[in-house]
């Protein structure tokens, strides 16, 4: 299974690497989308996958990250260079301060409050609240991205920069795996009160999962403006974040199964552009039947990440 | 040495109209071996609760070295050196037997949170320490060969060694077992007795609580017996053994709870 992952990755890699020449435009931002929704549903893993918290308002963290670079660059004459780091902090410091009061919530309701940000975050932007997001119309006309001297605004160019958010993203998520917080995530997700009694402050590990999985969101959320050179409302909707939601449950919360999870997803539904009126009812019973037949997702989680040198064969033949 | 001491003074926990643990006061000294009794439902386990931070009695207090630890979080407690099993086995059990002693090095390992993102030669280092800390404790539980296994698909007394290796994995100075027996054949009580005793020799005080009297005769030097939640007696297991109120309770009880 280890060895399966690892190659699968690898030939994953090579594929994504060479994949914009081989495609058209319409099918190049197609691509960009499903690396921007990849990270998007890597960084719900973190929150609701590893720590088992039921976060349903992952679209907001995405939108804030797209609107701090959208209103930087186009009210304040920032680059977006410039704008990429605090699409990152901006929402992180959101999600500290929001995720510290509700962390203790049980699961169901901590659902319910995170649905509840989500809809006030969206009315925010449609009511334009001091008068910078634009209303339902959003903001339109955002720079392209410019480093070193050259502009990077075609489709291959931006392909690239989010295949690098991309695998910015999963270095951050195989280390996470192999460290103190990342097993600290998976122990409180387990039994809250077993890990508090071994020594883990797990209100503190819920807060960090909510605060990283905010900034990577947010980093999503700043190529993705960048991508269209726009930003509306309507694409960081509470149903955006149950798409995240339920990619990570179908999926199985290994990257393996977030990945096919974003393709199944939203690429799919582009691919079978045809029949349109049918796409949502065929995924919304994929997803029902899966969730019967492998409550555990398409490619489960497995644990047992512990170094080699800890496994040893059974003692006599026993 | 003689400061690793826990002193419960007046310790009253309630549920509702319920009075659990009534004006309770004991004293653990260091490298004791210190057992609590007592018939089903008598506050045992909430007496343990209340010393490590799941509850917080509603009187008395609860010194360890002291210092006042009552009112403190679990993990605030573990920080201090105290750390517990419980009696219906709560281990990680999706994860792996390494995994979950790994846990009880979380306090022990020096990494901060940033090292979650950007690993550091350093906190390679301390992730490698910690592991072999746990493969020390796979050799001293003899749980080598389950080492990758998950935890849910072992036996009730393997189950029961995995915790204990968890707990000890956190270096504490003081182990608090609540019924580590419960569940273990003839074979593995035996085994528990001698671990129970390596455990001491390592200078860890022991606090337990037990239904198998053989076993809490054998290792306890002091015991505290509860009954509806006060203390009805305290003294050697020899003490205890003659005395005519322990006698009484257990009588009254412990036909319909053999277990
Ligand atoms: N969380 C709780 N809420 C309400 N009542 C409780 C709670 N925990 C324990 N009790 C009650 O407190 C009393 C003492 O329970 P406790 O579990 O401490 O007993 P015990 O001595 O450990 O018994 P056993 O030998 O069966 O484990 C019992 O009457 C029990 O029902
Ligand atoms: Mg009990």
């Amino acid at each position: 299974m280890k060895k399966l992952s690892l190659v699968s990755l690898l030939v994953f890699l090579v594929v994504m690497a060479i994949l914009p020449h081989l495609l058209d435009t319409r099918w190049q931002t197609v691509a960009v989308t499903f690396l921007v929704f990849s990270v998007v549903a890597l960084s719900q893993d973190i929150v609701l996958g590893k720590a088992g918290m039921f976060n349903m308002g992952q679209a907001m963290f995405f939108g804030m990250g797209a609107y701090v670079t959208a209103i930087l660059n186009s009210h304040f004459g920032w680059p977006i260079v410039a704008t990429v780091p605090v699409a990152i902090v901006a929402p992180v410091l959101l999600g500290i301060v929001l995720a510290a009061p509700i962390v203790h919530l049980r699961g169901d309701y901590l659902l319910v409050v995170t649905i509840g940000f989500n809809i006030v975050f969206v009315q925010v932007l449609i009511n334009n609240l001091g008068g910078v997001t634009g209303g339902p119309n959003g903001i339109f006309g955002i720079d392209p991205l410019r480093l070193f001297g050259f502009e990077l605004s075609s489709q291959v160019a931006i392909y690239y920069y989010a295949f690098a958010v991309l695998l910015l993203t999963l270095a951050i998520m195989i280390n996470l795996d192999k460290s103190k917080v990342g097993r600290a995530l998976h122990y409180l997700r387990e039994d809250p009160l077993a890990a508090e009694s071994i020594g883990i402050n797990t209100r503190l590990y819920k807060i960090f999962a909510f605060g990283l999985g905010a900034g990577i969101a947010g980093l999503a959320g700043s190529v993705f403006a960048t991508q269209y050179s726009a930003v509306s409302p309507e694409a960081f909707e509470f149903i955006q974040s149950v798409l995240f939601f339920s990619i990570v449950l179908v999926g199985g919360s290994s990257i393996p199964g977030v990945l096919i999870g974003v393709f199944v997803m939203f690429v799919l539904p582009e691919i079978f552009r045809e029949f349109s009126t049918w796409r949502f009812f065929v995924f919304g019973f994929a997803m029902i039947l899966t969730m019967i037949l492998r409550p555990r997702g398409i490619w489960p989680a497995t644990f047992g990440k512990i170094p080699k040198f800890l496994i040893k064969e059974p003692k006599n033949g026993g | 040495m003689a400061d690793n001491e826990l002193i419960l003074t007046d310790v009253t926990k309630r549920f509702g109209g319920l009075t659990a643990v009534d004006a309770l006061s004991m004293k653990v000294s260091s490298g004791q071996i210190y057992g609590v009794i007592g018939p089903n439902g008598a506050g045992k386990t909430t007496v343990f609760n209340c010393i490590t931070g799941i509850y917080k009695s509603e009187e008395g207090s609860v010194r360890w070295r002291g210092e006042e630890i009552r009112g403190m979080t679990p993990y605030q407690i573990v920080a201090r050196g105290i750390v517990r099993t419980f009696q219906t086995i709560r281990l990680f059990s999706q994860m792996s037997v390494a995994e979950n002693i790994m846990s009880g090095r979380h306090i022990k390992s020096s990494q901060g949170w940033w090292h979650g993102i950007c690993p550091t030669p350093g906190s390679r280092r301390d992730e490698k320490e910690n592991w072999m800390k746990v493969g020390e404790l796979l050799e001293f539980f003899n749980l080598e060969e389950f080492a990758a296994t998950p935890t849910m698909s072992l036996p009730y007394g393997l189950q029961r060694r995995v915790e204990m290796a968890r707990a000890l994995a956190v270096d504490p100075t003081l182990l608090i077992l609540d019924e580590p027996a419960a569940g273990l054949n003839d074979n593995e009580t035996a085994e528990l007795v001698d671990t129970i005793f390596s455990i001491r020799q390592k200078g860890i005080t022991v606090l337990l609580i037990e239904h198998d009297m053989e076993l809490v005769m054998k290792v306890t030097d002091y015991l505290t017996v509860l009954n509806f939640g006060k203390k009805i007696a305290e003294g050697t297991p020899e003490e205890i053994q003659k005395n005519p109120l322990v006698i009484e309770a257990y009588l009254g009880s412990e036909d319909e709870d053999d277990e």
